[in-house]
Order: C-alpha cells, then structure tokens, then sequence
C-alpha cells in the first residue's frame, strides 16, 4: 500500500506544481494518509478533454438534497386541506419532476450560507424512487416493495398535520427520512455500486463509465458509493465534533473547506449516515466516519492508481477489502442508531408511564415517543435493505419493534385491511415493550458488535453495581 | 502504580464510607463503647479511657500480625482484583438469560411506586448480602479445606477493627465471589422486573442499611469491647459480644453466630447463641499443627498447604467411591 502512497503522492506533488488542480490541492493528514476525497487526476487514456478532476458524484448529492427537503416536506400537513398539493410536491421531490425544484433543506441558516440554491445547480433529472431498494419490505405493514412503501407513507403523511397521525402513531417525516436513507442510499452503495459494480467485467477501469465521460467505469463506481454515504470530501480532516456539526449546520468554519464564504453542497455538507456515524464517533467509543471515509479515500487512490487500465485481480481483490470495511461499518452505524432510538422509546415509555400515574397531560410525551419509534423503525427498516440477508435477526427485529407504537388506548397496528388501510388490535403491556426494546438493544450487539451504545439501558445495572461497591478486598465480617 | 499512590491507595479504606473501617464508622464504634463502659459498666472516666485503648490489645503480637496481614493483603488486592468477576458481569449474564425468557403476558413497573421498589431493592441487596455471608462463612468452618483457610481470622487472639482484614487472600477471592454473585442476581432480577425504576437508597454513597449496621458500631465486633444486646433482639441482631464468642476457643462456642449483621440466620438454621460476658473468654484456636500462627509463614503458607490437603482428602474420598462403584459392577450383592 506504501507504495501506491509514494505513487499518488508524486502524481499529486506534480499536480499541485502545475496548479492545474484548483484551491484545494491534494493533502496528507500526517504524511501517510490522502485526507480528502479528491481531487484525482484524470487517469482515463485516450482522453483529450480539459477535465482535470475525474471525481463526480453530484448526482448522489442531488438524492441527498431531495431527501432532506421531502423530509422536510413531510412535516408540512395542515390536516387534510394541503393534502393533494402537498402529495404532489412531495412526488415531485421523490419521484424527481421536469421543474428545477428549490432546495428546501438544507438552506442557509445563520452564517451558514449554502452555494446552491435549486436541485439543478447540483444535477438535473434525479429522483430518489428510481434507486429505491425493490424487494419486500417485511417490517412495514403490506407486503410492498421499497418504492411502494415509501409513495404509500408520503400519500399519508400529506394528509396528516405536521407529519404526525395520532391514531396510528406514525411521524412520518422520521418514518420516510430513516427508511430512505437505508432503502435508497445504504442500499445503492452497498448492494450495487459496491457489490456487483465492483466485478471485473461490469464497468471496467480500461474504459470509461459510460461514452464521453471523463472518468473510468470503476473511478465513478467507487465515487456514487462515497456520494451516498454523504461525508464530506474533506470530513477526514475534521473531528468527529467538527463534522456533526457542519451536519447540523453550525460549525461554518469547519464546513468551507475552500473558504470562500459558501458551503458547496457537492463537497464540503456531511449528509445521512456520515452525520450520524459522527454522532456516535463524538462519544470517542467508535471512529466509524474516519474508518469508513478513508476506506472510500484508500480505495479511490488505489483505482487512480492504476492509471487508466483494467484493475488486475489483486487491485481488485484489495478494493473489495475496502468495500467490505465500508459496508461492514455502515451496517454498524445503523445498527447504532437501532440501538439508540430503542433505547429512546424505552425512557419515553417510563415517562408516559410516570405521567399516565400521576394523570398528567401524556400528549408531548406521547409526541415524543411516536418520533423516536418512527426514527426506531426507520432504521430498523433500512438496515434490512443492505446487501446482506440478516435472516433471524431481521425477524426478531420486525416481531419485537412490531408495525406501530403502542398507542394510549393500547392498542397497536397490526397490519392493513383488503382497502389498505391501517387495522389494529389489542397491544402487549407497556412493560412488555419495554422489555422488548432492551431485546432490541441486545440484539443489535449480538448482531453487530456495536461499541457506541447511545441510551444503552442496560448500563443503567452498571450505576447500580457502582453503588453497590467493589468487593474486592479481603475482608472477613 | 507509583509507590506513592500504593501508599494512598492502602489508606483509602479508611476514607470510603461503604468500607467498615471508614473513619466515620470506627469515630462512632468508639463513641458507642465509651458510653457503654461509662454508663453501663459504670468504669471511671480514666478507666474507660484506658481500657478502649487497652495497649495489651493494640500492640499484642496478634494484632501487629494483623496489621502485616493488612498490608501484605492490599499488595495481593491490587493485583487480583482486576481479575475478578465483578457484579456487573454476574448481573449482565443473568440479566441476559432471563431475556431469553418469554412471557405471554404480564405486567409490573405501574403496580409498584418508585419510592417501594427503590426500599425493595435496598432491602433485598441487603437480606441476600447477609444470608450469603451466613452461609459462606458456615461453610468456611464445615468444610476442612475451607476452613484451613480461614483458621487464619480465627487465629487472632485479640480482636481490633483491623482483624478483618486478617483474612488469607484465597479466602479474600471467595468472599469476593461471593458478594458478586448475590449482588449481581439481585440487580439482575429488579432490573429485569422495575428497570429505569430500581435505584438503591444511599447515606453518603452507601446502602442506608449498611451505613446504619456500621453507625450502630459494627467495628465493635471485632475488638475488646463486649457490649450485649438484650436477649429478644440477639434473635435478629448479632451483638458484638455474640460475635465474639465465635471467636472463642472453648467447644460449647464451636460453630456458633456465623451472622454478619443478622442474628436471624443463626437462628433460623440452629446455630445461635447468646452473648456471654467477654471477659471470661479465650479467643483463637487450638491447633496442633500450628506452632505459631501469628507468623507470616503461619498466616499465609501453612493454611495454604493444609487447604491443598484439604482438595486432596475431598478428591481421594470421591476416587475411592467411584473405585469401590466400579470393582463391584455386575456384582452388585456384593457392594458394601
């Protein structure tokens, strides 16, 4: 690997000279490591265009934005009278639309000024149901497809008010948001792009991706899969702190990397999984957005390096390793955010429980609760749309997180009737579901191995035993 | 570890209020035996001085063995404590299992208030810490490999708060294990049961109870100092004289008030004994094979050595059982 290093290095030595390559030239984090996603060269042979950078993933840039401005869109239900105008602005957000749609979110906020302004500024023609893991969606009510279930849950969020239906308990911006991430992102980069996109014969590196493009089969590849995971092109160079907070769009000075005032969305926002792997990496447990952003960088320069001809079988083997790494985390930073959002449930479930004794108003806390089960849900729903078949585990999950929150009447989704609509029946006891929230929490270890553990409910035994003293000295009563 | 913070790390004790020899807890032993001296014993103000710093006491040879076996032990305690299993490991494990359990339906948490499951939880951490320690400690003095063990505390013949840690540090990883397993089932349990809801009930950091048995003068138990309860609540409370008279050598006191705090055990399980004037009282063993126990060879080699013989006797005894099973296979009438 040192090697390759020495190579890019020199490649990227001599371009900086030439300051052909712009502001942001190539970078070493201490001396060994590239610490941004690009710019690469242009490797491509034969190439006679201008191009100087082979890096593009502004189409997945364009998905992200779409994403976040349905979520946001999603929230905007006035209770039924926007219903049709608010499902086709939403549609035209998921299903991609003609106009040039303004970018709802992210948008400027305090000093943070973004450079673009509408969907087409990053890439024209995308939309987020045409990459929408197709096959069964077995935790959601319905027997449906990815696209199915997302077009069924816009339909009725638009009717609801601010996202929000009481009867079901569903939040739907969360439920729509948190399945999209994983049935369109997680799902586009580990189960196409780094999967069977990475094989010999599927988009070679000898040629490029498709006629008259500027960059190789697998350089775009490796770049839409980074696209997706949304860190930002020099997110290694920041702490975990810096990047969820160029995320929440506080921190300005971390997130313009080029200092010229404006925030690029197609380089410089940490999006999706990126901001909520720095979530848990800012806890100091975990350092999965590094890990899985220099994976994506070592592998970028790795393809660079090959110069514009065919990967031979160990450049190849040596890429699907650092695909491997990356689809391994990602699993984890979802897995994570299971983990957190049952433990979540679980505190509001005490609260409700406190309130409902002392017969106080529950409707905030009940608010509350149905948010963190929509993001519960949510994830557990994308983290089945990867590229590995989680068996047994997917089971558990779906049975103990159940198709809805248990409501204030106790009572339940339990599936949709012949006309699609939501049927309920009696739910298992409060105390039940909070048991089957730590289930959840176990399982999550268990499955994945996480180390973050955000609201880990468990650890509450550890302040117990804390109180209880060591009893390790030798003491004869 | 600096020799410097060893050396802090030994008097560490003495400040942690959840260990019986926090000062605190021994400023109050010395009160409560002060007043009983002066008003019950009705001893002179210089007397009762006197005897609660008897020097005969303090600076007997089985006393300064104490204190060497308190340092020796804090050397041991820094280097296997990290090896041993802890509460929380007990509780994860048992916590684990019973998830594993499926209940069809059942409630708890909204039928019992916080207030009662937070009492539940320091009652029930404290009755299942002082039965165990009732029946350990009974098995310490049944079983002869347990018991060469922990002839080492028995060997003291002056008692001082500091004779607790006259303990050999084989019986010290017992004890230890011990304290986890109760602990650690019962955090398990009202966890898996209450959850958010279990909280423990603490005066300065410690179990109210615990701090409560150690304000009322449990360091007196181990000292020189005799007070006797009245004889109803000797049933339920060990009293420090009763306490003593396990440490005596006469036969009448063998295996008697094996109790921690709780006379109920002993009780209970047929081994009480009310307390009796502790001055009559020789305390220590009587023991053949130990010329001098207050040694450090006496204190740390021979016990291990006898405890050894101890597995050995306990392995010959099941080998000789298994031998005499199978010689008399297929010829059963024969079995004796």
């Amino acid at each position: 690997m040192s090697n390759l290093k020495h190579k890019y290095a020199a490649i990227g030595a001599a371009a900086s000279l030439l300051g052909a390559l712009g502001a942001p030239t190539v970078a070493f984090a201490d001396g060994h490591a590239l610490s941004t996603y690009g710019p690469f060269p242009v490797t491509l042979q034969d190439y006679t265009g201008s191009k100087k950078n082979s890096v593009s993933y502004t189409g997945q840039i364009a998905r992200h934005v779409l994403h976040d401005s349905l979520k946001k869109l999603a929230g905007n239900g006035d209770g039924g009278a926007n219903a049709a105008s608010l499902e086709a602005e939403m549609m035209a957000y998921y299903g991609g639309s003609d106009k040039n749609k303004t970018i709802i979110a992210p948008a400027d906020k305090g000093n943070f000024n973004i450079k673009q302004g509408t969907v087409n500024e990053i890439s024209s023609g995308k939309n987020l149901s045409g990459k929408t893991y197709k096959g069964l969606i077995a935790g959601w009510p319905g027997q449906m497809t990815g696209p199915e279930v997302l077009t069924s849950m816009i339909k009725r969020a638009a009717k609801t008010s601010g996202g929000f239906d009481v009867n079901t308990g569903y939040n739907y911006p969360q439920l729509i948001s948190k399945f999209a991430m994983g049935a369109v992102f997680y799902n586009q980069a580990v189960d196409n792009y780094l999967d069977e996109k990475l094989a010999a014969d599927n988009k070679p590196n000898g040629k490029p991706y498709k006629d008259g493009a500027h960059y190789t089969g697998k350089e775009h590849v490796w770049d839409e899969a980074f696209g997706y995971w949304g860190a930002a092109a020099h997110s290694l160079n920041l702490s975990a702190k810096d990047n969820y907070d160029v995320a929440k769009m506080k921190n300005v000075t971390a997130a313009d990397a080029n200092g010229d005032g404006m925030i690029d969305l197609k380089s410089e926002m940490v999006f999706a999984h990126a901001y909520y792997a720095s979530s848990f990496d800012k806890g100091g447990k975990t350092d999965y957005l590094s890990t899985i952003t220099q994976a994506f960088v070592d592998g970028r320069s790795l393809i660079t390096s090959a110069g514009g001809e065919n990967l031979s079988d160990a450049e190849r083997a040596e890429l699907v390793g650092y695909a491997s790494v990356i689809g391994s985390n990602w699993e984890k930073v979802i897995a994570e955010s299971v983990f957190k959002y049952a433990g979540s449930v679980y505190k509001d479930i005490d609260k409700l429980k406190e309130q409902m004794a002392s017969n106080s108003d529950t409707s905030k806390t009940f608010a509350t609760y149905c948010k963190h089960w929509g993001e519960l849900k949510g994830f557990a729903m994308a983290i089945q749309s990867g590229k590995s078949n989680l068996g047994e585990t997917a089971v558990k999950m779906n049975r103990l997180i159940g198709f809805g929150p248990i409501l204030m009447n106790a009572s339940q989704v339990s599936g949709v009737d012949s006309m699609g609509n939501f049927m309920k029946d009696e739910a298992i006891s409060w105390d039940e579901y909070q048991m089957h929230m730590l289930k959840v929490q176990k399982l999550m270890v268990d499955a994945f191995g996480i180390d973050a553990r955000s609201n880990d409910q468990i650890a509450k035994m550890a302040d117990l035993a804390d109180k209880l003293g060591d009893s390790n000295s030798a003491e004869n009563d | 570890m600096q020799p410097f913070e060893f050396i802090v790390s030994i008097f560490e004790n003495f400040l942690d209020p959840k260990k019986r020899v926090f000062i605190g807890y021994l400023f109050a032993a010395l009160i409560i035996a002060f007043f009983w001296l002066i008003f019950y014993k009705k001893f002179t103000l210089n007397h009762a001085i006197r005897k609660l710093f008897d020097q005969k006491v303090f600076l007997s040879k089985s006393s300064k063995a104490d204190f060497s076996v308190f340092f020796i032990n804090r050397i041991f305690t820094l280097f296997v404590s990290p090896l041993l299993l802890t509460q929380l490991v007990v509780a994860t494990s048992i916590f684990n299992l019973l998830l594993l359990v499926d209940w069809a339906d059942w409630s708890f948490g909204l039928v019992l208030s916080k207030p009662t499951i937070v009492a539940a939880f320091t009652f029930a951490v404290f009755m299942l810490d002082d039965f165990t320690k009732y029946i350990v400690h009974r098995w310490m003095h049944r079983w002869p490999a347990l018991w060469a063990l922990h002839k080492v505390h028995h060997s003291a013949e002056h008692l001082t708060p500091i004779t607790i840690y006259r303990t050999h540090p084989l019986e010290g990883i017992v004890f230890s294990l011990r304290s986890a397993v109760s602990q650690g089932l019962v955090i398990a349990i009202f966890f898996y049961f209450f959850g958010n809801s279990v909280d423990l009930l603490t005066v300065i950091g410690v179990n109210i109870l615990v701090f409560s048995f150690n304000v009322a003068g449990s360091n007196l138990r181990h000292s020189h100092i005799g007070i006797q309860y009245w004889g109803w609540l000797e049933y339920v409370l060990i009293s420090p004289a009763q306490h003593q008279l396990h440490h005596s050598i006469a036969e009448e006191h063998y295996d008697k008030n094996f109790g921690a705090t709780l006379a109920l055990w002993d009780w209970l399980f047929g081994s009480l004994h009310h307390s009796v004037d502790t001055d009559i009282l020789v305390l220590g063993i009587k023991d053949k094979d130990v010329s001098d126990h207050q040694s450090l060879y006496g204190l740390y080699i021979v016990p291990l050595i006898q405890f050894g013989a101890g597995i050995m006797k306990m392995v010959n005894g099941v080998k000789n059982k298994m031998f005499i099973a199978v010689k008399y296979t297929g010829n059963w009438r024969k079995f004796p």
